[in-house]
């Protein structure tokens, strides 16, 4: 998190921060319905079903990074999986998600479930 | 980049409804079995496990829709005002567009407009060159009419 006087010395733009985010969100929130359905085809239970999400969610911002975050990231001159350019944290980029989709995972999951083995 | 990303995400639907449809005509079937085995032999367990080709098939159809969805997200704007503000004087409308190509609704041009709008600003040489050019082409072709 920077720090007051970094904020003064460099502004953020608050547009686009909520832009960037929301982008974030909205991805992760469909992804997350979509890996409730796969979860739910493999008839995964209990703990392999969060471990499952937890591995996608994962898998779903460093793919986000790659194609998104890293080309324009890399080419002014910052180091690899350094999100600094666009989100304001590392741990609410590759993390943030997690509790936003958890609902619609859960939700996607037990339907699938239900259906496939009923 | 619009087109790609939802021929990808298409596709991997695709796969995975053939996928769950799979999965469960298996659990159908093998719960058929089961009561046909239960009504033969009383002790008969039968191991209720996907095959591996419906597994295979559901992962690699959720990295499919996963890419597509990704390809699909809209790009991002820097958040520092300085590379934002540069980004905004280097490319114009063009850094502000969308995956259809059309320019952002929120964009709003570069923030210090109202700075370089001012009357000192104003280029005055540059604004009688193109008065000059003017008069010379269309200007011209008028007054000869």
């Amino acid at each position: 998190m920077p720090s007051e006087l970094e904020l003064q010395i460099s502004p953020i733009v608050q547009e686009s921060l909520v832009h960037n985010t929301r982008t974030l969100v909205n991805l992760q929130s469909l992804t997350a319905s979509l890996f409730g359905v796969s979860a739910g085809i493999l008839g995964l239970e209990s703990y392999s079903g969060f471990l499952y999400y937890l591995i996608f969610s994962l898998i779903t911002s460093a793919l986000f990074y790659v194609v998104r975050v890293a080309p324009t990231s890399i080419a002014s001159e910052k180091p690899p999986l350094d999100t600094s350019r666009y989100f304001r944290g590392p741990v609410e980029f590759w993390t943030g998600g997690l509790m936003n989709g958890l609902a619609g995972f859960i939700l996607t999951w037990t339907l699938f479930y239900g259906l496939v083995s009923a | 980049m619009t087109i790609l990303s939802k021929t990808i995400t298409a596709f991997g639907g695709i796969l995975l409804a053939h996928a769950c449809y799979s999965a469960q005509e298996h659990s159908a079937l093998h719960s058929l079995r089961v009561a046909t085995a239960a009504s033969l032999t009383s002790s008969s367990t039968v191991a209720n496990s996907l095959p591996i080709d419906v597994v295979i098939e559901t992962i690699v159809a959720t990295f499919i829709i996963l890419l597509g969805l990704v390809l699909g997200t809209r790009p991002l704007r820097p958040i520092q005002w300085r590379v934002w503000a540069g980004k905004i004087e280097r490319e114009g409308e063009d850094g502000f567009k969308d995956n259809n190509g059309e320019v952002n609704k929120d964009y709003m041009g570069n923030p210090f407009n109202f700075i370089e709008s001012r009357p000192n600003f104003v280029d005055i040489r540059k604004q009688r060159k193109e008065f000059a050019e003017w008069v010379r082409t269309g200007g011209g072709g008028q007054s000869t009419r």
